[in-house]
């Protein structure tokens, strides 16, 4: 559909994608709630307007009943209409003097007496409406109304959001530079200040408001036919598990992660559906073992993860053998232990508090002091990890095993945000920060799901592969990481290729050149080829390329664009692929059939054997 | 004894009586309807509308929706009356007191349609 007239008719005409129906097996009502905020106005003002009806009505007529004196001098009582004018522009301040004629004393009397009382009720009605306004749960039942119309408006895929700290921040900066929309719900009226503070290229809706309970989520879209996950960030984890829980039961359909530090709840999560299930300290564990066993994997790992715009992390040399120290045998601790153990490493683990069960190689004692730090005998370690959960003792215990020992692996748990700029002046190896963890693992998971395949396979095809492609994504690309998009070979996505996808004759390398001079490649690294559920992890060029081929491709913008006109201008794709050129319109192409053409599988044989 | 539930009843039953008080007469004959019942019937019909507000029950909506034709055709009618005395010149003759006064039949008609309600509320009203 390379002719913008033949698009615009599709558009105008074709069939549009119906709303998918909501599979949502019980339906909340939100919007009930939000419109009881108008009844609620209705209510309190009811004494203000009667108190405003009554006084008017008396004024009135009082004003009629006073007899009064006409322009010819004989007595003339004001109509009723005439009194209503005038108490009118009288009430309201307006004051245009004394029509239709001069008043008499006794009009002015009952004029004097019906201003102050005019006045009166005006400033109670005007009060009650101010007070009203200024109400809290007014207020909130406002924001709530105006939250819910506004997400019942979106007319794009968007994430659903519980929990804006840390991490769901760091997640809504990448998703924002994807284009995804979102939708967040925190407890703290401070958060959600500061999303609208954030310069988001969207606007993305946020409510104040807990997150446990359903009728929040349903007004925040969760039986919204568009809403495409849930992402359940917030710090506790009781508030997880219900919104896992809800999103389990509510919208069965809808793909849910969250997040966790303790594996009771995981389980328990686990029991709603399948919910993935995000736990940090879990994830370090992983990633430390990775980075010791191939560095170089742990590095492409990070670097995906980050999202976008990510600058390359440096690659760290961690010792591959030896005894390390860990300090803090927690949560985190014994993750990370596990991990360690599995990877056949000696372990000695210091931690202050007295264990139930005594086991091999446990230091009893506060790691920050010197004298337990020293009968951990760091001078013959190879590595530390500072695990406690207060980032003084983690940074005491950096400086002093530093001290004693200068060429030891440093490994740090940091725990609060605001600790960040010490730990990096600090140069620690491997630093994990656990909200930092969750929102690079769910972005992976949720922005692609391409790359999350490519990420759960990577490991798999060893260092070397790794570094290679590293070299590879940075000759491209440059040092920082490029947009990831993937391609779908089909009609909707790939029109301009159809017959000569079935026919075959589509390689990789062949549909990477650039559309202005098909002798140069496109800076575009293919990441994944996704074929009927199996997945080729960086396809090369000579790959032959099917209908309905899914691919994974990191590039810049610019690119993208060309790789995409390839893919949907059928006069392109023929320069692009065979180095043919077929006329662009329609007028020419109708025109040019006439004059035999060769057939154009052994044109493009030709072609592409001159060209290589 | 509920005070709201007499207030209630108070205005709503006053805004038909004055209506009907208004309405009731020879339709062309300016001399047996008097302005001042008209204005009455008005002001106790706003009334009575601003007491329906904020009921969130269906029929409450009903009273509402009454309550709002009532002030329509009421406001209506003194427009009438006012274009007549006021704008037109001539003063109130046969035709106008007539579309006055039938103007204020319709409301006397949504008028008692609330009463009806009113009756029905409370009939179907059990303690307990």
């Amino acid at each position: 559909m390379s002719n913008p007239l033949l698009i615009f008719w599709a558009q105008l005409f074709g069939c549009r994608e119906p709303v998918s129906h909501v599979p949502a097996r019980a339906h909340l009502e939100s919007s009930s709630q939000a419109s009881s905020t108008v009844f609620m106005v209705m209510r309190r003002m009811r004494a203000p307007l009667i108190t405003l009806i009554v006084i008017f009505s008396v004024s009135v007529v009082g004003l009629t009943l006073i007899p009064g004196i006409g322009p010819d001098g004989r007595p003339a009582r004001i109509s009723p209409f005439e009194s209503f004018y005038f108490m009118s522009y009288t009430a309201t301040t307006i004051g245009f003097g004394e029509l239709p004629w001069p008043f008499t004393p006794g009009q002015r009397l009952w004029v004097t007496f019906s201003i102050y009382l005019s006045v009166v009720g005006w400033a109670y009605a005007i009060g009650s409406l101010l007070t009203l306004l200024q109400d809290r749960s007014f207020r909130q039942a406002l924001a709530l109304q105006r939250f819910t119309r506004k997400v019942a408006r979106l007319r794009e895929p968007f994430l659903l959001v519980a929990g804006y700290g840390r991490a769901g921040e760091l997640l809504a900066k990448a998703f924002d530079a994807l284009g995804q929309q979102l939708v967040v719900i925190d407890e703290s009226s401070d958060r959600v200040d500061a999303l609208d503070l954030a310069s988001f290229h969207a606007d993305i809706p946020g409510l104040v408001a807990d997150a446990a309970n359903p009728h929040h989520l349903s007004a925040a879209g969760l039986d919204h036919p568009f809403c495409t996950g849930v992402l359940a960030l917030t710090n506790d984890d009781e508030t997880n598990l219900a919104v896992t829980m809800t999103a389990a039961l509510l919208r069965p359909d809808l793909p849910v992660v969250s997040r966790t530090v303790s594996a009771t709840v995981a389980e328990r999560m686990q029991a709603f559906g399948t919910p993935a299930v995000v736990n940090p300290f879990d994830r370090f564990g992983e990633h430390l073992r990775l980075a010791l066993n191939a560095p170089a994997s742990y590095q492409l790992l990070t670097w995906l993860e980050a999202g976008p715009g990510a600058e390359l992390p440096e690659r760290g040399r961690p010792p591959t053998d030896g005894r390390w120290v860990i300090c803090g045998y927690g949560r985190f601790g014994r993750e990370v232990i596990a991990d360690l153990r599995a990877g056949g490493l000696e372990v000695t683990i210091i931690e202050p508090a007295k264990l139930g069960e005594s086991e091999p190689g446990v230091i009893v004692g506060d790691a920050s002091e010197p004298r337990v730090l020293a009968q951990a005998d760091l001078a013959s370690a190879v590595g530390l990890v500072a695990g406690t959960d207060n980032d003084t003792t983690n940074l005491s215990m950096l400086a002093a095993a530093r001290r004693l020992n200068p060429q030891l692996f440093l490994a740090a748990r940091q725990n609060r945000p605001t600790s960040a700029a010490l730990f990096e002046a600090m140069r620690v190896d491997a630093l994990l920060v656990p909200t930092e963890v969750v929102a690079h693992e769910v972005y992976a998971q949720i922005s692609t799901p391409m790359l999350w395949r490519f990420i759960k396979e990577m490991p798999a095809r060893g260092d070397q592969w790794a570094a290679d492609l590293i070299q590879q994504l940075r000759h491209n690309c440059g040092r920082e990481l490029p947009a990831l998009w993937k391609v779908k070979l089909d009609t909707e996505q790939a029109p301009a290729l159809g017959g000569w996808l079935a026919e075959g004759k589509v390689t990789l390398g062949d549909l990477l050149r650039s559309p202005e001079d098909r002798k140069r490649q496109l800076r575009v690294v293919p990441l994944l080829l996704l074929r009927d559920g199996t997945a080729v992890l960086t396809p090369d060029g000579d790959t032959v390329l099917a209908g309905n081929d899914e691919l994974l491709f990191a590039g810049h913008g610019s690119e993208r664009r060309e790789l995409e006109s390839t893919l949907v201008v059928d006069s392109t794709a023929a320069y692009v692929l065979f180095d043919q050129h077929i006329p662009s319109s329609w007028v020419w192409r109708k025109l040019s059939r006439k004059k035999p053409t060769p057939s154009r599988a052994d044109d493009r044989g030709a072609a592409t054997t001159n060209h290589r | 004894m509920n005070l709201e539930k007499v207030i209630f009843g108070f205005f709503v039953l006053l805004a038909a009586t004055l209506n009907f008080g208004f309405f009731i007469g020879d339709i062309a004959n300016p001399d047996v309807h008097n302005i001042y019942e008209l204005f009455a019937a008005l002001a106790v019909s706003l009334i009575a509308t601003v007491l329906k507000f904020g009921d969130r029950t269906q029929i409450g909506a009903v009273h509402l929706a009454t309550s709002l034709v009532a002030d329509l055709q009421l406001v209506a009618a003194i427009l009438v009356w006012i274009w007549a005395e006021e704008i037109s010149g001539e003063g109130l003759n046969v035709i106008s007191t007539a579309s006055v006064v039938s103007l204020s039949g319709g409301a006397l008609l949504a008028n008692l349609v609330s009463v009806v309600l009113l009756v029905t509320e409370t009939v179907t009203f059990h303690r307990g």
